[in-house]
């Protein structure tokens, strides 16, 4: 066997195409259902997050448990292929509002270290449903009205970004 | 493998893809989804191709029937009928050229009788600063009502989803 032949298909090629079938169908099966490549897109998620970067959501995240507050989700439109990147910041009963900027929990205000810049964002209290959760971007610099924010239900969060 | 079995193998799997091309062909849900593709393309089509504003927005205007209602949700004003929408097509074309429109997670549920469909979908909006030459992307999610007349299919309904309330 010459020695291109043997670099290329190894000493054994049908244990080699093994390998590699093996190989691409884990591939496959990690990057479709269990991390799943995004490309975020956009000035929300700053400074935590750059706009063009390549992230990954767990999509089995949450098999056993909940979002958590503080954690970055993917949160799902029409599909799985364009996706909102929020922060939790609000659980399933609690109630929220923003004063001044910044976030009250139950009328305590919230800690976070990830935000950098505030403008005096108000938003009214609102107290959130058995399933839903209260998502925001980390860039409160920008206006409040070209910021998408919200109440969004358990059923649309796809999974957690990672890295 | 005898050549008879790899013979018999490629009429088998070239037949599978005959009758899967000729049933997706006749599917109205792929017409649906073909319909949307087009409206994609008219919208994104180039605005140097010789055709006035007015020539473009009439072609826009045959994606929706004339009873067409649009709510864009967020406080915006519905828009009623085909005559405002080409008229404001017409008017908002130099800014419509500035940015690419491409739908992504379409579901078509078709209706009884297959003359009507309800579809959900993302609309993604890809801008382009004509000044910087930087893109920014928004999309948007949305349930459109379609119908099919004697024009084909046409949108009837477009309404905005509140993904976050």
């Amino acid at each position: 066997m010459s020695l291109i032949r043997r670099l290329v298909f190894g000493e054994n090629p049908r244990r080699t195409l093994t390998r590699v079938i093996v190989l691409a169908a884990i591939s496959f099966i990690t990057f479709r259902w269990v991390l799943v490549p995004i490309r975020t897109e956009g000035s929300s998620m700053l400074p935590t997050y750059e706009t063009s970067r390549l992230n990954l959501v767990n999509r089995l995240a949450y098999l056993g448990g909940r979002p958590a507050r503080q954690d970055v989700v993917a949160i799902q439109m029409a599909g799985p292929h364009v996706l909102y990147v929020k922060r939790v910041i609000g659980l399933p009963g609690e109630r929220v509002s923003v004063v001044d900027g910044t976030v009250n929990i139950n009328g305590m205000p919230l800690v976070e270290p990830y935000v950098r810049h505030r403008r005096p964002w108000q938003v009214d209290e609102v107290t959130l449903g058995p399933s839903e959760y209260f998502v925001i971007g980390d860039n409160r610099g920008m206006a409040a009205g070209d910021h998408d924010f919200g109440r969004v239900d358990r059923s649309r969060i796809l999974g957690r970004v990672v890295f | 493998m005898p050549r008879r079995v790899l013979a018999a193998s490629a009429v088998v799997i070239a037949a599978a893809i005959a009758v899967w091309f000729v049933t997706q062909s006749a599917d109205e849900s792929t017409q649906v989804r073909r319909r949307l593709d087009a409206l994609c393309a008219a919208v994104n089509a180039s605005t140097t191709d010789g055709r006035g504003p007015e020539a473009r927005a009439n072609e826009f205007a045959t994606f929706f029937t004339d009873d067409v209602e649009i709510d864009l949700g967020s406080g915006a004003l519905p828009i009623r009928g085909r005559a405002t929408l080409t008229s404001m097509a017409e008017r908002l074309q130099p800014r419509t050229a500035a940015f690419t429109l491409k739908f992504e997670d379409v579901t078509v549920a078709m209706g009884p009788g297959g003359t009507s469909a309800d579809v959900h979908l993302t609309a993604e909006f890809l801008r382009r600063d004509l000044v910087s030459g930087g893109q920014s992307l928004d999309a948007r999610e949305f349930t459109l009502g379609m119908h099919r007349g004697s024009e084909g299919w046409q949108i009837r309904r477009v309404a905005a989803v509140e993904t976050l309330k």
